[in-house]
């Protein structure tokens, strides 16, 4: 029997199969099991941490985030409309230090993969036995000449992390005339939330519609050919919004000039590949690369830019000890073009495999068979939205991504010869499931 | 002699625990949309720790095969095999049905109570607590959930195939089976 006593083992496997896998602590309050420390209290690593605590209480668990609130990005796009407030979305951490996570609120500094050690600016150093990262997404400014953080900050938000931007962007949509422009520029995939860019344009379309400004124009200028749900978008915003020529909402694509390589912002504009647009709001959402204290970690070994890591364990394949979730990370059937989308739900779902192995692992037991999920809604109109669903399984150590189990919304019922449409009811319940979605997500994370 | 005996013990414990294991696993990404075992946070969002084992892995069969339609669960669902819905459906009912408290107006609890006496307390019982063998508990289930299901069966656009439930919903007026809906959200306390 491995490094924990027997009595402990016979207890928690004959405990109702409703308990978790290790739910007794160890009889002595002797020194933890193993240290973990997560870096990083977004969706990811919230869930890392809520779960080895729930999973086995005998592992010390440390999350070192830098910020004491945490807003969620998922529907934050309703809280630039006005349909919902930032509140809602928002989320201290005394749900995860109620539940024995050592909450430290302070920036990571360094990282030394070899000694183990998690440095901080101001709390010290966090030796670790198991470090898992979960430092989200960082913004490449460089990529659109004229932009910097500053901006991002003051005149240009991109309101792609949720907090004092979003509500920034909120107020230029509220103070944009009638007839006025607004400019969603879209950079190269992968960047987190694939639908997200589209989802804004139809909340800031509602809101125009709703709040006399029935003439305004949301101009989506995208790097890419294609979207994600397209056909549930472009479904959504012909008939709520107009679409295309004369509707309120234009997109352009990658070859069709799209991409923006220039922002003017005292003249309020931007230049793509071929041509000049001028905005009244310009709302440009920068590249995304792994977060900074990943890549100085040296564990964005996927282009530069992403931190690779096992199907099996989410261990990074660059260090060892090292987990990485959540935006940072890079995975599923790459090869057929279907990459973990970089959503809340996925580093949840990430973080969860990596506590059911880690903790299997801690505890001298077999490796749990790693499952994971997607699901992400977007809400496109008070009482319109969809989803997708993705579900991927590993097999012989790699991803599969399972097509039954996965996909989006209908698009239309009836037969591929005969559509007919989606009766209204569906994507009137599917908005509504999308609140219940959040708080559960929000919960499962937190709470 | 009794160590070998310990040791196969532990050994065939260790494969059910494994087993335990990997079903955990997969009853785990429920949870982000239903809530830790199975105890939504959401008004949308039904609970499921607790529901009936056979109803539980009947309606997630009827999904998998297009005899049921849903909005996100027969999605969901075609992904799982057999064995694994029913391994779900034996996790999910081992775990405690938690009625969630729920407040209402007196006026639209009046109202649903005497719907629920009249037309549902049959199948359901007065509280939603006491359900014949086929019917879920809804004795503090998400009252918003339920008038969304309420929907579902009024509306021609869904298939629901327990025929008599369907008749006794679309028996109700929508305001009198919404009501009905508060009265059973609000039995948890
Ligand atoms: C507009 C928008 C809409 C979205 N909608 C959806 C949706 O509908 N559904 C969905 O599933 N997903 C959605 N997403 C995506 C989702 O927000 C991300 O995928 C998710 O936040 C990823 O979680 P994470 O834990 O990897 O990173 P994050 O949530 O970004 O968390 C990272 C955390 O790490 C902290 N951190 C980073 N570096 C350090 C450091 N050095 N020291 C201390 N702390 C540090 C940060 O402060 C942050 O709190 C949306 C995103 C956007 C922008
Ligand atoms: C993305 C969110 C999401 C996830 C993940 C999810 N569900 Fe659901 N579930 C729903 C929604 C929405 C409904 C309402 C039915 C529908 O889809 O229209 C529902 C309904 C149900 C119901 C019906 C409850 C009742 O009272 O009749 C069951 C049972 C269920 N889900 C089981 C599961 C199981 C088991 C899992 C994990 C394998 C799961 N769900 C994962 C969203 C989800
Ligand atoms: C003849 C018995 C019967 C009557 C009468 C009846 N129900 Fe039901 N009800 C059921 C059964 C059985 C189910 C589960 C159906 C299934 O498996 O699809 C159900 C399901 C439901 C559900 C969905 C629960 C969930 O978790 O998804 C709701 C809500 C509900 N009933 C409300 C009512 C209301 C309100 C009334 C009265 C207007 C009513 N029922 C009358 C038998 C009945």
């Amino acid at each position: 029997m491995h490094p924990f006593d027997r009595r402990s083992f016979l207890k928690s496997v004959s405990a109702a199969a409703g308990a978790s896998i290790l739910s007794v602590a160890p009889a002595r309050a002797a020194a933890p099991k193993a240290r973990v420390v997560v870096v990083g209290g977004g969706f990811g690593g919230a869930t890392a941490a809520k779960y080895l605590r729930l999973l086995d209480p005998g592992i010390e668990v440390t999350l070192i985030e830098r910020g004491k609130l945490y807003t969620s990005c998922p529907l934050s796009n309703e809280v630039i409309s006005g349909e919902r407030s930032i509140k809602t979305l928002q989320s201290g951490y005394g749900g995860l230090a109620a539940r024995g996570v050592k909450v430290v609120h302070d920036e990571v500094t360094q990282i030394d993969p070899v000694k183990k050690v998690v440095s901080t600016a101001a709390a010290g150093d966090f030796p670790y036995d198991a470090l898992v990262m979960a430092p989200g997404v960082d913004f490449d400014y460089s990529a659109v000449g004229g932009l910097s953080a500053e901006l991002a900050e003051t005149r240009l938000p991109h309101a792609w992390k949720a907090g004092p931007q979003t509500l920034l962007l909120q107020k230029q949509l509220q103070a944009m005339p009638d007839g006025g422009r607004f400019i969603i520029a879209v950079p190269k995939g992968p960047f987190r939330c694939p639908p997200g860019p589209y989802e804004r344009a139809a909340q800031v379309a509602m809101y125009c519609k709703h709040h006399g400004k029935k003439k305004a124009k949301i101009l989506i200028l995208d790097a890419n050919d294609g979207f994600s749900k397209r056909p549930l978008f472009e479904q959504a915003w012909k008939a709520l919004y107009g679409y295309g020529e004369g509707g309120m909402i234009e997109w352009v694509s990658g070859v069709n000039g799209g991409q923006v390589e220039q922002v003017d912002v005292s003249g309020m504009s931007v230049m793509t590949t071929f041509e000049q647009h001028k905005g009244d709001v310009i709302n440009i959402i920068p590249p995304h690369r792994a977060g900074k204290i990943a890549r100085d970690a040296g564990l964005a070994n996927f282009k530069g830019a992403w931190c690779a890591v096992k199907p099996e364990s989410m261990e990074s394949t660059a260090h060892k000890d090292i987990y990485v979730v959540g935006d940072s990370c890079v995975g599923g059937e790459l090869a057929t073009g279907n990459p973990f989308p970089k959503s809340a739900h996925m580093a949840n779902s990430q973080a969860k495999v990596v506590v059911a192995s880690l903790v299997a692992k801690l505890n001298g037991l077999p490796p749990p068979v790693p499952i994971y999920t997607n699901s992400c809604y977007s809400v496109v109109g008070h009482d319109w939205g969809f989803s997708v669903v993705a579900l991927f399984r590993v097999e012989n150590n790699q991803w599969v991504y399972v097509k039954d189990g996965s996909g989006i919304s209908p698009v239309t019922f009836g037969t591929k010869e005969k559509p007919v449409p989606v009766p209204r009811i569906y994507r009137k319940m599917e908005a509504e499931y999308a609140d219940g979605w959040l708080r559960n997500l929000m919960a499962d994370c937190y709470a | 002699m009794r160590n070998t005996l310990l040791a196969l013990i532990l050994a065939g414990r260790a494969g059910t625990a494994a087993a335990r294991g990997n079903i955990e696993v997969l009853a785990r990404t429920c949870n982000s949309c239903h809530g830790v075992g199975g105890v939504s946070a959401g008004a949308t969002m039904p609970s499921i720790g607790g529901l009936p084992r056979d109803y539980l892995s009947n309606i997630m069969k009827q999904w998998k095969y297009d005899e049921r339609s849903a909005i996100t669960m027969n999605r969901i669902v075609k992904g799982l095999s057999n064995d694994e819905i029913d391994a779900l459906a034996a996790y999910f009912a081992q775990q405690p049905w938690v009625p969630v408290p729920q407040k209402a107006n007196p006026e639209t609890l009046a109202r649903g109570k005497t719907e629920v006496d009249n037309n549902c307390a049959d199948c359901h019982g007065a509280s939603g607590g006491d359900p014949d063998v086929d019917a879920p508990p809804l004795n503090g289930q998400w009252a918003r959930y339920m008038e969304l299901e309420l929907q579902k069966y009024q509306s021609k656009e869904f298939k629901m195939p327990h025929r008599k439930m369907r008749k006794a919903a679309q028996q109700a007026k929508p305001a009198d089976a919404s009501a009905a809906a508060r009265h059973f959200g609000a039995q948890g306390r």
